[in-house]
């Protein structure tokens, strides 16, 4: 892992236990003889705090003359870099929009029509060349489904206008 | 009573009715535990009014098959696809997945299911023999004990992803952290579920760890630049563990049975907690330390032993004390209940046919699933070959229905979302999700011990470590922590003087 990383997710550790331990204050603490709901969530607060602390001022102290040497390349380099390197991401990106729109559109279409839409468009996504496999896969998952899930196990799935 | 007396108690297991809801429950146990996030909890639950049609033997011995047969379906998804079909097998995709990749799934399915049959039987036996000894052992864990239990699972656990200390710690701390969401579990009073009515149980395991596994793998080969690696065709036969990987595989299972069954006896998340114990331990004494996350045969044969010995001996104090130590056990607890049996004390008494009707359906349902297992292997191993762009799509309907079905709520989905995103984040910083997992399964175990410790004692804070059992366990834990700094200076000091 890059010094830059350690770094900010060390930091997002530090913000996440201060924020953690902040909002426990809301809870009552009581006494040793009774301890109240927030003695427990405070400690682990506290010990995540002292360690994601322990860890960033160690990458801090461990990163410095790698990081200055770095940042001498121009701008450009440094971006068109992180683009060839992350390219991959564009594509989790839409896969978590394409799942936030499955789970909000499943309460209104149901669960087996908006399943359907997704398995084409994630196969789709994880570059499939045509349309017809990805439906072929998408009708026998949504059988499959149907026949174990509902059939068999009597699981009660989201039903919306269409099925 | 007498041997005889048991044996034919023994011997109800192999009633036809029990017989064929043996094999019934073990199958569904093999498919939910193949399915990734559909645990044996859940599944045991939506069986629980069917087996009351089968009354009480023929009822508990199929969800008993279920509980025993997701250990068994479990490894599979861990091995070909990196997603753990249910807690306990989290450990088990640090090397059966990476020899899956290597193209040694089969072997890595096979040594799984020999593992999973030996330390199932031993397991069993021990449990006939010793079940009122261990019992009585188990008893003797208080609030105190179980406390400090936790502590050492904790710290012995730190070491399982091997990198970084620190960062498990820090993943054991986040999921503990998870696990305070919801109802305190002395006072009852609700947190950090910020008004959302589902959050009030708690944060649905079956939603986090859906998402940190199985999301969270969908994502990562999504990124991949590189083409997911093909495996290459092999005959059926050179699926199974040549005679290397039995020989190097034996030892473990050995180990792994003895360690799961001791502690399967314990409170908590037995199953899991032996398979990450059985995992430190052989990479501890490997003479190979290295091969640890890279495909060790050692590190599925271990573990995977070790948590289907644990869920055998997680039945004692079920069944003698009445005490549901796991998830899956306190539905089966709740399905006992259900047709009129009470377990504890009693149960051995006024329900022997039912005791060990139940016991000898294990032995029954271990070779079963033995039998099943074998054959099915190739066809396991086949899934691996599947091209992505089809397999990523059903892992996530998979996902979804076993997240939505826990709880029947679209929240629990989201938080799946959320768990995959935030996992795939995590592995790309280097960040291991099993120990966040491990401290979700240990927070509630370790929080009530710890606040009950305080409130028996009268708020005195030495309650937690004066018992002699807490100060073994203690000790343990320091030694635990210090032996790793101390060690290697001592080493150093005598090679330089040398």
């Amino acid at each position: 892992m890059t010094p830059r990383k350690e770094i900010s997710s060390s930091l997002v550790l530090v913000l996440f236990s201060l924020t953690f331990l902040t909002y426990t204050t809301r809870y009552p603490l009581d006494d040793w003889e009774s301890p109240g709901p927030a003695v427990f969530p405070l400690l682990l607060g506290g010990v995540l705090l002292l360690l994601s602390s322990w860890q960033l001022i160690r990458a801090v102290t461990a990163s410095k003359a790698p990081i200055h040497a770095k940042v001498k390349g121009s701008m450009m380099i440094a971006l068109k870099t992180f683009f060839h390197d992350n390219k991959g991401e564009a594509k989790v990106l839409i896969l978590t929009a394409m799942l936030v729109l499955y789970i909000l559109i499943m309460q209104w279409i149901g669960f087996f029509v908006s399943t359907f839409l997704l398995v084409i468009l994630s196969s789709r996504l994880m570059e499939t060349k045509d349309w017809l496999r990805p439906t072929a896969l998408s009708l026998g998952v949504c059988l499959f489904c149907y026949y174990l899930f509902v059939g068999w196990i009597k699981l009660s799935l989201p039903q919306g206008i269409f099925f | 009573m007498s041997e005889q007396g048991i044996l034919s108690y023994l011997l109800i297991a192999f009633q036809p009715a029990n017989f064929i809801s043996c094999f019934i429950g073990a199958m569904i146990g093999t498919l939910i535990g193949v399915l990734p996030g559909l645990g044996p909890a859940a599944a045991m639950a939506l069986v629980i009014p069917l087996t009351l049609k089968l009354g009480p033997t023929a009822g508990l011995i199929m969800l008993a098959g279920i509980y025993y047969g997701s250990m068994y379906g479990g490894s599979t998804t861990s091995i070909l696809v990196n997603v753990p079909g249910e807690p306990a097998s989290v450990v088990t995709t640090l090397d059966g997945y990476k020899m899956a990749k290597k193209g040694r799934a089969g072997a890595a399915l096979a040594i799984a299911a020999i593992g999973s049959f030996i330390a199932g039987t031993v397991s069993v036996i021990a449990l006939q023999f010793f079940a009122p000894l261990l019992a009585r052992t188990a008893l003797a864990f208080g609030p105190a004990e179980y406390f400090a239990l936790t502590v050492l699972g904790i710290v012995l656990l730190s070491s399982m992803t091997g990198k970084s200390k620190a960062r498990s710690l820090i993943m054991m701390m986040t999921g503990l952290i998870l696990s305070t969401v919801g109802m305190d579990p002395i006072g009852g009073l609700e947190r950090f579920s910020f008004g959302i009515e589902t959050a009030q149980g708690g944060i649905s395991f079956i939603a986090i760890t859906t998402g940190l596994f199985g999301i969270a793998e969908v994502f990562e080969v999504l990124a991949a630049r590189e083409k997911p690696l093909e495996i290459l065709p092999v005959k059926f036969r050179e699926l199974y563990p040549n005679r290397k990987e039995l020989r190097r595989s034996a030892a473990p299972i050995a180990r792994g049975s003895l360690l799961g069954f001791l502690i399967g006896l314990l409170p908590g998340p037995a199953a899991t907690m032996a398979s990450f114990a059985s995992y430190g331990m052989e990479r501890s004494i490997s003479r190979h330390p290295e091969e640890f996350g890279n495909g060790a045969i050692e590190g599925v044969a271990g573990p995977e032993a070790a948590n289907n010995a644990a869920s055998g001996g997680a039945m004692i104090p079920l069944l003698s004390l009445g005490l549901p130590f796991t998830p899956a056990t306190a539905v089966l607890l709740g399905g006992m209940l259900l047709h009129g049996i009470t377990p504890g004390p009693f149960l051995l008494r006024d329900r022997p046919d039912v005791f060990w009707g139940v016991i000898g359906s294990f032995y029954l349902g271990n070779a079963m699933l033995l039998i099943l297992n074998l054959p099915l292997v190739g066809i396991f191993a086949k899934l691996v070959r599947v091209p992505s762009r089809y397999l990523m799509p059903v892992i996530l309907v998979l996902c979804t229905i076993g997240t939505y079905g826990d709880n029947s709520a679209l929240f629990d989905v989201w938080v799946m979302l959320a768990a995959g995103v935030i996992g795939y984040v995590m592995r790309k910083y280097g960040y291991q999700p099993a120990p966040l997992v491990v401290g979700l399964v240990l927070g509630p175990v370790m929080e009530r011990s710890f606040r009950q410790t305080l409130i028996i004692s009268g708020g005195r804070v030495e309650s937690l470590w004066e018992s002699p059992l807490c100060m073994v366990m203690w000790g343990i834990a320091f030694l635990a922590v210090l032996l790793p700094i101390v060690i290697p200076r001592i080493k150093a000091g005598l090679k330089r003087d040398c």
